[in-house]
């Protein structure tokens, strides 16, 4: 197997280090490297077809002096047939390096991709809770794309001009140190241009890649919300505000390309400029009698051939440096903080009994006030246990900490007695089963989806899971049944449907701590009743969290906490609640009364 | 081909500019090729006649066209790079427009993540295509017909070998273009695939973590990135045999031209000259060939986008709005009216409604109860005309909304989703979604109404504090509300609240009810709870696509036993027994 370069994240200071191009560029060699041996085999490769390039060329020559200008016409046959091999191992070996070089530039790409995703995979929630899906989706598409286009035929051509260029060097020193002495005189001034300019376009082609990235945001957002555009008919906001994205984009890259298109320009220019100078002073030589006019007029050859290889390159420098953009952005996430990053000691809850204990946990999200504070309850195993109260009391932020999506501020969680901000996020939530408050299903089969709570599950494990979440009938009245495909933004079922799904999932998982968040708001009373028997069928023996509007589904919980403004005001049975005369007695007899008057 | 030539003629605007730009490439080109020509004159009337003021002379014009070129070049890179982006960004406008006057059942071909490819990577593909198109592409190719044309004046015998492998390049390369633009579709295809797995992921994120299924996941992406990986790298391939192969044409009839130009001599026909010269002018071209391979991969790269960029500006719109003006400007009182309305999803094979007849009338509130799955939020998307009817009519005010116009429908329709469906922006933002010029006291109105103003009073930023997308850092009901203040802010004549109440409590439920009672508009309202129900003028019960009782709750508690199901299972036999002794008293 290949070595995959190091994602870097464990290194704070490559953050700062990678700001700069030079070091993007050697992260992005890094990738190329691991497939040493087919890099070797391709820089063979140019070494061979750049000397029978040299060959070809010199051989004709030859012959031409030979057989036409000298008119001989002994061993042209033999002459022409070598000839023949030249261009055709010529033709062989430039075929084989870019063969090669594809192979590992898209091998490379391949892994850039595979790490984003893992990576992606590997950061906390809170990461995801800002950033929009669309932006985050450019970096893997447009971004990567960059480098991939990019790294097809820049290395090839990096290899060859670095050949070329050192190859005329030592001719041309070999011809006349002093001449070579003048043309390299370019030298610093083709660097300094190089460098404003790739100052300039760097940051440009930044600013274009990351508005491109918002575009795709907002085009990500847009679709996927396609209904409320419509139902409001917000169309041409979509449009304009679309059109303003599309601007800056515009403008972005109007700037990169413009001042990165200067290059080749400026290429030719020093070329000639080096022309003239190498005539001017080997004129002015060969009048004193220094140097003879021979090596002039090869030397002249040789450093108009001093900038072509260079000159070929320039001509891709834009793709390469908005690649070098797009490599940036991708490693910007991969230096992102990981969530399993403090979890270096932790440690793997292998059984578990189903002991849950809150001690003065408090939490708050950065943005909105949603908060919860000095939360304290324990729960045995095998005990249910209902969250109620008003909206936004804390009650999904209480299940985000359970799970660890987030972690709290102060205080502590403890599972069995663990402290789970010392377990490993993987070994505890392996022991949970979710129903969650959006029913995210995804594209693919409905047998699929239900599946994805325990993916070894038979298929006659899945129908049953299926009948005890009352969601058995309805899949057989579908086109086809089991088999039928979902749509990817839920097309083709119901939102309560979704819901049956996702609890059959979560049925299938068998976890020994079940977590149902609003698991049946969107399912008709007679089915809920229905599916309540199986719930609590599947309640009995695990430690159950249940958040629910509809108090009646609740009763039979062990402990009812009564949230409010994130602290719990009232906890106990049921009964002892309505007993207590507090907040849930008013809630409850509300909820009577509303459903009796 | 040609339909892919059509993207092409988004460049029209800027015709001016794409001369200007291939004039100074051409220009460019001149002096490129006057540069042999001043190198010759300075070798061979000043240096080699050791006449360094003929050096300093033709030097220095040298160096003042190349800066004169340099300029030219400067400015061919300023109006090729505006060329290409404007053509790119006016895409991208057609594109965006295109696509919000899609259908639904127009998107349903479309996968959210393909538009978006569609949309950012394929037509950068096109942008960077034409920006080099401008730049240097027609380079090689007249340097070609450049150097054949010359070769034929110097001797047309002999450079006819060349006359003859050219037309044979040509098509060999038109073929290869073909092959590999259709290939590159594939990877755009592949490339799409990658997209879509990945936009999934983002959004289920939490699930997966959740549910520990980052493995899963990860094989799911390997495969379509292995996939993409493989696509291009066979491509490309492809492409890159291109050159070994024009090389090794080109040399053979360099070969030949050889082996003819000594055969030639030695009967006289030829002079030696004229030999040297073909064949150096043979080399020119060979050397000019290397650029083609990246010429065919940018122009059979550029051609699968545009092809995929013209499906979408393609595609029929099969909903259309109205041509002719509406009678009425607005809606007025908001009656609707379903007559015998039939609606099928056009991906499935069953109806989700059947004959659906009601009247709701002006200012009345309507309940709409049932199953999951028995067609409330189609009846729902049909008014806002999300999707039309396949049968039947349905009216507002009187008139087929088929016959109003889009805007003038929906802009009095005030539509709460059953996921609220949030943007990123400020909570401001959000509210004002559903009225544009909304001023700050009618934000703060709506949302007091909505029973969210006390919470977003109590953030730091309040209506300032900007949303995650979805509005991921907010509860459900909190969502829920913010959703319900943006189809108040409107005041809308019609507002459609589906299940918008799920995960509100009961207190919050019942001020919201009650706040929305100064609102004067029709309400349909799909609930699970009897309680919201029964403050309904009428109840409209589904089952499988089909109305099977309407009326008011007294009626239906007394008379439908389905109905009288749901009253049990909320609030057990005592509910049922409650109701029906009241129901009798009164």
């Amino acid at each position: 197997m290949k070595r995959v370069p190091p994602t870097h994240h464990n290194d704070k200071k490559s953050k700062v280090k990678m700001k700069n191009w030079m070091g993007t560029v050697k992260r992005i060699w890094s990738y190329l490297e691991t497939n040493k041996t087919m890099l070797f085999l391709v820089l063979f490769m140019v070494v061979v077809s750049s000397g029978l390039g040299l060959l070809g060329p010199y051989l004709v020559g030859v012959s031409v002096d030979e057989f036409i200008v000298m008119k001989k016409s002994n061993g042209l046959t033999m002459m022409l047939i070598g000839l023949f091999i030249v261009y055709v191992f010529y033709s062989l070996s430039t075929w084989l390096q870019n063969y090669w070089m594809i192979g590992i530039a898209q091998d490379s790409v391949y892994q850039m991709r595979q790490q984003l995703f893992g990576h992606l995979h590997k950061l906390p929630i809170p990461f995801f809770d800002h950033r929009k899906h669309g932006e985050l989706m450019s970096r893997v598409t447009n971004d990567i794309e960059n480098v991939s286009s990019t790294l097809n035929s820049s290395v090839i051509q990096i290899f060859s001009s670095v050949l070329t260029l050192s190859g005329t060097i030592a001719v041309m020193l070999w011809l006349s140190p002093l001449l070579t002495l003048l043309t390299l005189i370019i030298v610093p001034i083709m660097f300094y241009g190089m460098r404003w300019i790739t100052g300039r376009t760097g940051k440009l082609f930044k600013e274009q890649q990351r508005n491109l990235g918002s575009l795709n945001g907002f085009i990500e957002e847009t679709i996927s919300g396609q209904r409320i555009v419509k139902t409001f008919s917000q169309e041409d906001k979509v449009i304009e505000d679309f059109i303003e994205r599309s601007k800056k984009l515009k403008q972005s890259g109007y700037l990169a390309q413009a001042y990165s298109g200067f290059i080749p320009k400026l290429m030719n220019m020093l070329n000639n400029l080096s022309f003239a100078i190498v005539a001017g002073f080997g004129g002015y030589l060969a009048l004193k009698g220094q140097i003879s006019i021979g090596t002039i007029v090869i030397f002249t050859e040789y450093s108009r051939q001093f900038t072509r290889p260079l000159n070929d390159l320039a001509n891709q420098f834009n793709t390469l440096l908005s690649a070098v953009a797009g490599a940036e952005r991708v490693f910007e996430i991969l230096d992102e903080e990981i969530e399993e990053r403090d979890e270096k000691d932790a440690e793997e809850l292998s059984v578990v009994e189903g002991h849950v204990a809150f001690q003065s946990v408090s939490f708050s999200y950065e943005k909105s006030g949603n908060t919860v504070h000095d939360v304290s309850f324990g729960v045995s195993p095998g005990e249910t246990i209902a969250l109620v109260g008003p909206t936004g009391a804390g009650k999904t932020t209480l299940i985000n900490l359970l799970s660890r999506f987030y972690d709290p501020d102060s205080g502590s969680i403890l599972v069995d007695g663990h402290d789970i901000q010392h377990v490993k996020r993987s070994s505890l939530r392996r022991h949970m089963g979710f129903v969650l408050q959006d029913s995210f299903l995804f594209q693919g089969t409905i047998i699929e989806n239900i599946r994805y709570g325990r993916l070894d599950a038979t298929d006659e494990e899945v129908l049953n899971a299926a009948k005890q979440a009352n969601a058995h009938s309805f899949i057989m009245k579908l086109p086809n049944q089991y088999e039928t495909q979902l749509m990817q933004d839920g097309g083709g079922i119901s939102q309560g449907q979704r819901q049956l799904l996702s609890i059959a999932r979560a049925i299938l998982a068998d976890p020994i701590i079940l977590i149902l968040d609003e698991a049946t708001s969107s399912i008709d009373t007679i089915t809920e009743v229905k599916i309540q028997e199986a719930l609590q069928r599947l309640m009995k023996g695990r430690t159950s969290f249940v958040i629910a509007h509809r108090l009646n589904t609740i009763q039979k919980a062990n402990q009812i906490l009564v949230l409010k403004d994130g602290a719990i005001i009232e906890k106990g049975s049921h009964r002892s609640l309505l007993q207590e005369k507090g907040f849930y007695y008013g809630l409850y007899n509300r909820q009577l009364e509303d459903t009796a008057n | 081909m040609v339909k892919c030539m059509k993207i092409y003629s988004y460049l029209k605007p800027y015709r001016m500019m794409v001369a200007l730009a291939l004039f100074l490439m051409l220009a460019e080109l001149g002096v490129e090729l006057l540069q042999p020509l001043l190198m010759a004159k300075i070798i061979d009337d000043g240096i080699m006649q050791e006449n360094l003021s003929v050096v300093i002379k033709w030097g220095s014009v040298m160096v003042g066209i190349s800066i004169f070129s340099f300029i030219g070049g400067i400015i061919n890179s300023f109006a090729a790079s505006h060329v290409s982006q404007s053509f790119g960004y006016d895409i991208r406008s057609h594109l965006i427009k295109k696509v919000q006057a899609f259908s639904f059942t127009n998107l349903t071909k479309y996968p959210t993540s393909s538009l978006i490819t569609r949309m950012t990577n394929d037509v950068t593909v096109l942008q960077n295509t034409v920006f080099m198109a401008m730049r240097i592409m027609l380079r090689a190719p007249l340097l070609i017909i450049l150097g054949t044309v010359m070769a034929l004046l110097v001797n047309w015998k002999l450079a006819l070998v060349l006359l003859i492998s050219i037309p044979v390049l040509i098509l060999f390369l038109a073929w290869v273009m073909k092959r590999a633009s259709v290939m590159f579709r594939f990877v755009q295809e592949k490339l799409d695939n990658v997209n879509g797995v990945m936009q999934e992921n983002l959004m289920g994120m939490r699930l997966i973590k959740a549910f520990l299924r980052k493995e899963h996941e990860a094989s799911r992406f390997n495969e379509a990135n292995d996939a993409l990986q493989k696509k291009t790298a066979s491509s490309l391939r492809f492409i890159e045999v291109s050159t070994p192969i024009l090389l090794l044409v080109m040399n053979v009839g360099l070969i030949i031209i050889l082996w003819l130009g000594q055969k030639k001599m030695a009967t006289g026909t030829v002079q030696v000259g004229e030999v040297v010269a073909i064949v150096n002018y043979a080399t020119r071209i060979t050397s000019s060939l290397s650029v083609l391979s990246w010429l065919i991969m940018s122009i059979s790269r550029a051609q699968a986008s545009a092809s995929r960029i013209n499906d979408v500006l393609d595609t029929k719109v099969d909903l259309l709005d109205t041509k002719e003006e509406s009678r009425g400007n607005e809606i007025h009182s908001g009656e609707i009216t379903f007559k015998d309305v039939s609606f099928r999803y056009p991906t499935a094979d069953t109806d989700a409604l059947r004959n659906i007849t009601f009247t709701a009338k002006a200012g009345e509130t309507i309940a709409i109860m049932g199953a999951t799955g028995s067609g409330k939020t189609s009846l729902f998307q049909l008014i806002p005309r999300l999707f039309d009817v396949d049968q039947g009519q349905i009216t507002i005010d009187g008139e087929d909304i088929t016959t109003m116009k889009l805007d003038i429908l929906r802009k009095k329709i005030g539509f709460v989703p059953q996921e609220a469906l949030l943007f990123s922006g400020s909570i401001q933002d959000n509210i004002a979604w559903g009225k544009d010029d909304a001023s700050m006291a009618e934000i703060i109105t709506a949302a007091k109404d909505a029973q969210i103003h006390e919470t977003v009073s109590a953030l730091t930023n309040q209506y300032d504090t900007p949303l995650g997308q979805k509005g991921v850092n907010l509860s459900g009901g909190q969502k829920q509300r913010l959703a319900i203040a943006r189809a108040l802010v409107r005041k809308p004549k019609i507002l459609l609240l589906d299940d918008s109440t799920s995960a509100l409590d009961l207190k919050t439920e019942a001020k919201l009810l009650n706040a929305l009672k100064s609102y004067t508009c029709t309400t349909l309202i799909i609930t699970q709870k009897v309680s919201t129900a029964k403050e309904a003028n009428q109840i409209l019960l589904l089952e499988e696509g089909e109305l099977i009782a309407k009326g008011p709750h007294e009626q239906l508690v007394a008379s439908h036993s389905l109905y009288q199901q749901i009253v049990l299972s909320q609030m057990g036999k005592e509910g049922l027994t409650l109701e029906k002794s009241t129901s009798h008293s009164s």
